[in-house]
């Protein structure tokens, strides 16, 4: 049971700063400046510090933290999506995306082309998507639209479809970011129960979100991650006491 | 964990997915479809006809057949080049969102344009019996072979172009200056005797489109196979792909940065 599946060994992941660079125009007019900012152009903004972690087996956690703290980055970089500065990621088994949902989808191609290119993309062959084609179809509920161009479906039907994909994949680590609100209430309560009926069937799972409950709900474990560095690890009730805390003894960052 | 049977199957898929999803999306709600990939060569060849022929009356036989001998590969080539400036840059919610090896876009791309340039096959068939001609065995040998030179050639040019382009946005358009430049320095609308000597020698040994258009060219209008223009095309074609392959594996490693 205690076999590893995502590894973190001091990873770093930094930005440049100076990512939009001045057209010709803007350098001439404003030349005094940008020669006065020349050393600036090298500065990286560290998006996560030497940060160290394994996820297990089977594992739920929960990384909780505020705005700009990292989590976004460290769920790209489990995706290997993108790659650490310093450091190394190893990923044991095929990572499944609930991030941004639907960005996969080309407006002009139909809902079941959409479903196999994503199907596809998310690591399953042609041949098992198309196995699989009628259970997400049905689950998600846009019937006949299978058919019509994406650029017909109303924005729900879209982050429905794309949700629908994604857990019908077969997941092996499932990295969600904030999509327990898919569609209308009614798809809210049946996706949110089959992540968690994916979560209990032993699916290795990280899970980012500013809910509090659903994280002391579901994970086993939670990470408190504040300017990209790790602030506390443990428990999802003592985390989330201690996060929720922070703002007491420190009232000004309110 | 990455090179099992079925992570193999799976990119196999993906690939064709790809280039499917190229090909039907170039030309999707328009009226004439991927006949357009036909039309705007012979459209072009239609313009070189009344610039050269009619205004210029210039004295060239068959010329349309010469002409489309090499306008058709020529065009598979430019199209796949200019498509991959941006294939990066317009694939960007594909590459942030899946993990899939990038070049599979370039690659589809080269593929989808390849496709198309099959589609030109029976034209220059056509044309060929048409100006009294006859195809030959010798086809079935050149052209597979001729296919797999430019796709060496095409793919480490896009390779490059397409990774240089997120880092270096003006790029796009000194590639299109450099296509047009392309275009009137390779023996595609003139044979390759028409270059003076000391360019000729050059043009056959640096720039690997003259001795390939002329390999297409020489296939079509008199079956004939030049091995050593071959050996040329496929020499070069290699020192461009392996130029390509390490531009784009040295840029690719912090594309993540700037994409």
């Amino acid at each position: 049971m205690n076999e590893c599946v995502i590894e973190f060994d001091h990873v770093w992941k930094g930005f440049p700063l100076h990512r939009d660079r001045p057209g010709f125009k803007e350098f001439m007019v404003n030349i005094h400046r940008e020669v006065r900012r020349k050393g600036e152009r090298n500065k990286y903004f560290y998006a996560l510090k030497d940060l160290t972690l394994r996820v297990e087996r089977g594992e739920c956690v929960g990384i909780i933290g505020r705005n700009g703290a990292g989590k976004s980055t460290l769920l790209s970089l489990m995706l290997r999506t993108i790659s650490p500065s310093k450091g190394r990621v190893r990923t044991m088994e095929r990572v499944t995306p609930l991030l941004e949902l639907g960005g996969g989808f080309h407006a002009d191609l139909t809902g079941w082309e959409n479903v196999i290119l994503n199907g596809v993309l998310l690591g399953l062959t042609k041949e098992d998507v198309l196995k699989k084609l009628p259970a997400i179809v049905d689950f998600s509920g846009i019937g006949e639209f299978v058919d019509f161009p994406m650029r017909t479906y109303s924005s729900g039907m879209y982050l429905r479809l794309a949700f629908s994909v994604a857990i019908h994949t077969d997941p092996r680590i499932l990295i969600i970011d904030e999509v327990l609100s898919v569609g209308d209430e009614e798809f809210q309560k049946k996706s949110k129960g089959e992540m968690i009926k994916l979560i209990k069937g032993g699916v290795t799972t990280v899970f980012v979100s500013h809910d509090l409950h659903a994280i002391q709900e579901i994970c086993h474990r939670v990470l408190w991650l504040d300017h990209g560095e790790l602030v506390a690890e443990g428990e999802p009730a003592e985390v989330i006491k201690k996060y929720r805390g922070r703002d007491i003894v420190n009232p000004v960052s309110l | 964990m990455r090179w099992n049977s079925y992570n193999l199957r799976r990119d196999r898929d993906l690939l064709w997915l790809l280039t499917k999803k190229e090909t039907t999306l170039q030309y999707k709600r328009t009226i004439l479809g991927i006949f357009w990939s036909l039309l705007n060569p012979l459209l072009l060849a239609l313009v070189f006809y009344i610039a050269f022929i009619v205004v210029l009356k210039m004295q060239k036989k068959d010329f349309p057949l010469f002409l489309l001998a090499a306008l058709f590969p020529w065009t598979w080539f430019s199209n796949s080049v200019s498509a991959s400036t941006v294939s990066l840059i317009g694939n960007r919610s594909l590459i942030k969102k899946f993990p899939f090896p990038k070049h599979f876009l370039l690659t589809a791309g080269v593929f989808s344009q390849g496709v198309h340039f099959l589609f030109s096959l029976p034209i220059l068939t056509f044309l060929v019996y048409y100006y009294g001609k006859t195809a030959h065995a010798i086809w079935l040998l050149g052209i597979p072979l001729f296919i797999l030179v430019q796709f060496i050639l095409t793919i480490g040019v896009c390779l490059a172009v397409s990774v240089i382009n997120v880092y270096f946005l003006d790029f796009q358009f000194i590639v299109a200056f450099f296509l047009n430049l392309l275009f009137w320095i390779t023996p595609i609308i003139y044979q390759l005797d028409t270059i003076p000597e000391p360019y000729r020698f050059l043009s056959c040994y640096i720039n690997p489109l003259t001795p390939l258009m002329s390999s297409w060219r020489e296939l079509f209008l008199s079956n004939k196979m030049h091995w050593d223009w071959l050996v040329n095309a496929f020499l070069s074609s290699l020192v461009v792909f392996f130029a390509g392959l390490i531009i784009f594996r040295k840029l690719n490693r912090r594309i993540d940065e700037v994409l």
